[in-house]
């Protein structure tokens, strides 16, 4: 299958203080369209950095990040945004839902960046629900969901504008064993049925299980191995 | 008992340390009711600087006569052959064998208020020869005492500050005559700083009022003789259709009836912004409970009772209304107290005094702040009595 | 569901908070309601810009001849005059009764004041017609409970009839309407020929004397002229336009426009305080929030948007609360206040000086939270590194 993501060369490091940290020297990898990947690594190794570059919502200091054959990386802030919006979707350890709106309301969030009118952007809201088996939640809030409810509804979120990716920074990190099993099938679905490509960052290697491969990153770097595999 | 203040104490002092990391809304409660007291202060100081000047011109020997049922001397009349006769009444004090009794008349000529530049009511007053002896604690500070008889006119210096027109040596023409400002006079803090006087028969011939009187003032032995000397004027039948009254008495009815109004609207205005005021201190103190959320569990889990923590932000709160109340006092000092100013008298004539605060009022106007401040932490101070220690929260 | 939801939902998210918010809004701009509206009354009368008025040059309490009346209306330039006398009225007690009542030449008083004094033909007549005839404004009417028709004793506590009795009869022919700005006022009108002829002393003196020019373009003129023709007699006249002499009564009580200035700027100047802090408190807390919608896609643009949106809805919503209260309560004095003083209702001018203050606010006090949420980046604001 083609590269959906092209990492060549990239380069990454902040300042903290006086101190400058490098997370990514001269890094180069790539993640097939369709693909299912777990990146595990100690806490420091760049694996929410890694994130965050590939979904746009941090810039590389040097390096060339391709999405779909496209730079992203040289795209202007609104330009990425707007990119952002129509083929990335998010998924956060802790849900990150707004607690004033409803389900429904949190699932419609992405479509107000759309020019769809109000009927359809509902008709995609149920969909989305439907698909992560929501569809009686859609008018609860947040704060009366479970843990695992809130979660789908995350998903919902994030999938709702039918993106190609789907990134996912320890969404089982909060979840019980059973919960986080179900979450994990939910990715899978999206993977295999949608054909969405997934990077899940995770700790956890029973949630690792649930990928089709596994990355390793210590210090900005990944086990040659794994990435010729 | 003494636990209990402990835990206060601390409480109290971990609140009062992390201020600053609300600092930006806890000014903002401090100067809402900074700006709340400085207005209820404004009003208040107004209304009694009013009162004090008029109720200050008023002594308890002197007796003033004006037609019953009058309520200002201008609607007042008083007859020449009433004054001959008020003038025998009993414990009239005698000079040289003359009555110390002056029958006077108030007309009203255009000033200009330095101020705006606008016309104003000046009270004109004709007094008798006696008029000057007959209030206490006048002094000439320039030049001297009009001569009766003649167009000379002598000029308040409270009138002069906040007035133009009248100022010493000026000549003045009204009626084709022409006056002269002979002399300046210091009555400070009563009405008449406020006035012009001139001889009465010249006023009166002036302003085509032959024989016309307004009101008489007369001295007595003392104010012990006062209650005697109105019966005697009440049952001679000559002297009906009058009302006899102790200049005090006088001056206070007048007082009342300005700084009513004054007083309304102190106390309006002042619950208005205080009620703003009030809305704030709670938003402020609501969000020192919930920030401190984590901490009062912590407290919980230890063992502090809840009282320590709703005393603790019920001091909070006291403190920072407080603080306001200092600040409101030290605006009104810096911006009112003590200036003088001017306003339309219930005499229907310009009336100069100063802001004054009083005890009284400070005393009133610290207790609005400290009810603020009371009512601001109550509610708050029982949401974080009622916190429960949970760990979740302490972890936080 | 659409931005404007989002902003609604996230302004009421601590419903308490905002409520608390909304009322020191409330109150601020019911004060700014109620000054202004108070200090515009005592300011604006239909002064219509070719009616002056000549007063006696010593002051407006002292009277002029009758005669002057005579000579003033036969000049050139002045196209209708009246006169009017101080009565001195009061209606059975002489200070809760208190009532302007005014001493005038019926039919030249409808010449100059007319506009101001709705009533039918057959009213107008009958006041005209009959001697002891007299028209009141309604409110006065209405707050004594008067009847047209009704025989209406008046006392004065300046003059006396001959009889010694300073009480006089009148019959109440009809009443007058007296919306905002009405130069008549709380008036309560009589003929002057009837007090002229029944009063022990003052007789065939006028108080002053008001009139109407052929265009407001010789007023100048005309008041000179007139001030010139009286200088260096027993009764000099002074002749201002009418506006001029209402703004110097009002000035007599004292520069309230200034005190207004400093009584409304206390008040907005604390709730601009205690919003923008509250509002910049309200955003910080929800700072991984903004990092989530600029995630999702949102731009910095529309988010800062949506949060001076948040802020202007509240002060909208918040002041206009205020000015509609301050209209009620104001409706509610007028009528306890009729022929006490001017009345005081609700000015258009309100809304002219409000409407924008209140989106002044909203955008002050949204500012700093706003442009903080627009300079957030994701990284920082999800705490993600």
């Amino acid at each position: 299958m083609a590269d959906l993501i092209r990492l060549t060369d990239v380069e990454k490091s902040y300042t903290r203080g006086k101190e400058k940290i490098v997370i990514f020297d001269r890094l180069t990898m790539h993640i097939e369209a369709g693909d299912f990947v777990a990146i595990m690594g100690p806490s420091g190794s760049g694996k929410t950095t890694l994130l965050n570059l590939v979904g746009g919502t941090d810039r590389a200091d040097k390096g060339a990040i391709e999405f779909d054959s496209a730079r992203i990386d040289n795209l202007s802030e609104s330009k990425l945004t707007q990119w952002r919006a129509a083929n990335v979707g998010f998924i956060f350890q802790f849900y990150n839902l707004m607690p004033v709106l409803t389900a429904a309301q949190n699932v419609e969030l992405p479509l107000l960046l759309t020019k769809l009118s109000g009927a359809k952007r509902r008709e995609n809201v149920a969909t989305a629900l439907k698909i992560v088996g929501l569809a009686d939640r859609a008018k609860h809030r947040p704060r009366e969901m479970s843990g695992g409810q809130q979660q789908r509804v995350a998903i919902a979120r994030a999938i709702v504008a039918d993106p190609k990716l789907l990134l996912c920074d320890e969404p089982t990190g909060d979840l019980d064993r059973t919960t986080a099993d179900e979450i994990l099938g939910t990715l899978q679905v999206l993977n295999r049925d949608l054909g969405k490509t997934i990077i899940m960052v995770t700790h956890d290697a029973e949630a690792a299980k649930f990928a089709k491969r596994v990355l390793h990153l210590d210090k900005g770097q990944f086990d040659e191995r794994e990435l010729a595999a | 008992m003494a636990s209990l203040i402990n835990q206060i104490g601390a409480v109290t002092a971990l609140n009062i340390r992390t201020v600053p990391q609300r600092a930006a809304m806890s000014i903002a409660s401090v100067v809402a009711v900074a700006l709340t007291i400085t207005v209820l202060l404004f009003f208040l100081a107004l209304s009694n600087g009013l009162s004090k000047t008029v109720t200050g011109s008023g002594s308890d020997d002197v007796a003033i006569v004006l037609r019953d049922g009058s309520v200002a001397e201008l609607n007042s009349v008083v007859r020449k052959d009433q004054l001959n006769i008020l003038a025998t009444g009993s414990g009239v004090v005698q000079k040289d064998g003359v009555p110390v009794a002056s029958g006077e008349l108030l007309v009203i000529v255009d000033g200009i208020k330095r101020a705006t530049g606008t016309e104003a009511n000046m009270p004109f007053r004709g007094i008798g020869p006696e008029g000057l002896s007959l209030r206490k604690g006048i002094k000439i500070t320039q030049g001297r005492m009009f001569t009766p008889g003649t167009n000379e006119i002598v000029v308040g210096a409270g009138l002069l500050r906040e007035f133009a027109g009248f100022e010493f040596a000026k000549t003045i023409n009204l009626r084709g005559s022409s006056w002269q400002v002979v002399g300046v006079f210091e009555a400070p803090g009563t009405v008449f700083d406020s006035e012009l006087w001139a001889d009465i028969a010249v006023t009166q011939s002036l302003f085509n009022r032959p024989n016309s009187f307004q009101t008489m003032r007369i001295q007595l032995n003392s104010a012990s003789t006062m209650p005697a000397y109105k019966e005697w004027a009440k049952k001679d039948p000559r002297l009906q259709q009058l009302q006899v009254l102790s200049e005090r008495e006088y001056y206070a009815a007048q007082a009342s009836q300005s700084t009513r109004q004054f007083t309304f609207i102190a106390w309006g205005l002042g619950i208005m912004m205080a009620i703003g005021a009030l809305a704030g201190a709670l938003n402020t103190m609501y969000s020192s409970v919930a920030a401190r959320s984590s901490e009062i569990a912590t407290l919980r889990i230890l063992g502090f009772s809840g009282y320590a923590a709703f005393f603790g932000t019920l001091v909070e709160a006291l403190a920072l209304s407080a603080l306001g109340a200092i600040a409101g006092l030290l605006l009104a000092f810096v911006f009112f107290e003590g200036r003088t100013t001017s306003t339309l008298g219930s005499g229907f004539t310009q009336l100069v005094f100063k802001f004054q605060l009083s005890p009284a009022i400070v005393v009133s106007a610290l207790v609005t702040a400290l009810l603020i401040g009371l009512l601001g932490g109550l509610l708050p101070g029982i949401r974080a009595a009622r916190q429960r220690p949970q760990l979740e929260l302490a972890a936080q | 569901m659409n931005d404007l939801v989002l902003m609604r939902k996230n302004l009421f998210r601590k419903p308490v908070r905002t409520v608390l918010l909304v009322v020191s809004i409330f109150m601020a701009f019911l004060i700014f309601s109620v000054m202004l509206s108070f200090n515009h009354a005592i300011t604006n009368f239909n002064a219509l810009p070719n009616r002056m008025v000549t007063l006696n040059k010593i002051n407006f309490t002292e009277s002029l001849p009758i005669a002057y009346y005579d000579r003033l209306r036969q000049m050139e330039g002045v196209k209708a005059a009246t006169h009017m006398n101080w009565f001195g009225g009061y209606y059975q007690d002489p200070v809760k009764g208190f009532l302007p009542v005014f001493a005038v030449d019926p039919e030249t008083y409808f010449a100059v004041y007319g506009e101001d004094l709705p009533v039918t033909p057959e009213v107008r007549d009958k006041f005209f017609s009959e001697r002891t005839a007299m028209l009141a404004a309604k409110p006065v009417a209405d707050k004594w409970k008067w009847r047209v028709g009704q025989r209406i004793p008046m006392n004065s506590n300046i003059f006396s009839q001959a009889n010694g009795s300073h009480t006089w009869e009148f019959t109440l022919v009809g009443v007058f309407d007296t919306p905002q700005g009405s130069s008549q006022t709380g008036s309560v009108l009589i003929h002057f020929d009837y007090f002229n002829e029944t009063i022990t002393f003052g007789r065939d003196r006028i108080g002053w004397i008001p009139f109407l020019t052929t265009s407001a373009t010789v007023n100048d003129k005309v008041a000179q002229a007139i001030d010139q023709r009286f200088m260096n007699s027993q009764d000099e006249t002074s002749t201002q336009d009418e506006a001029a002499f209402n703004k110097s009564f009002a000035a007599q009580l004292g520069n309230i426009a200034l005190v207004v200035t400093l009584v409304v700027g206390a008040a907005f100047g604390a709730i601009l305080l205690i919003v923008g802090t509250t509002m910049a408190l309200a955003v910080r807390e929800r700072t991984r929030e903004v990092g989530v919608l600029k995630t999702l896609g949102f731009s910095s643009g529309r988010v800062l948007a949506m949060v001076l949106g948040e802020s202007l809805l509240l002060s909208i919503f918040g002041s206009g609360l205020g000015m509609l209260g301050a209209a009620g309560l104001l409706e509610l004095v007028k009528n306890a206040m009729a022929g006490g003083g001017p009345p005081m209702s609700f000015a258009p001018i309100v809304l002219w000086w409000g409407i924008p203050i209140a989106i002044a606010l909203g955008l002050v006090t949204g500012l700093a939270p706003a442009l903080g949420a627009y300079r957030l980046k994701i990284v920082d604001a999800l705490g993600r590194r």
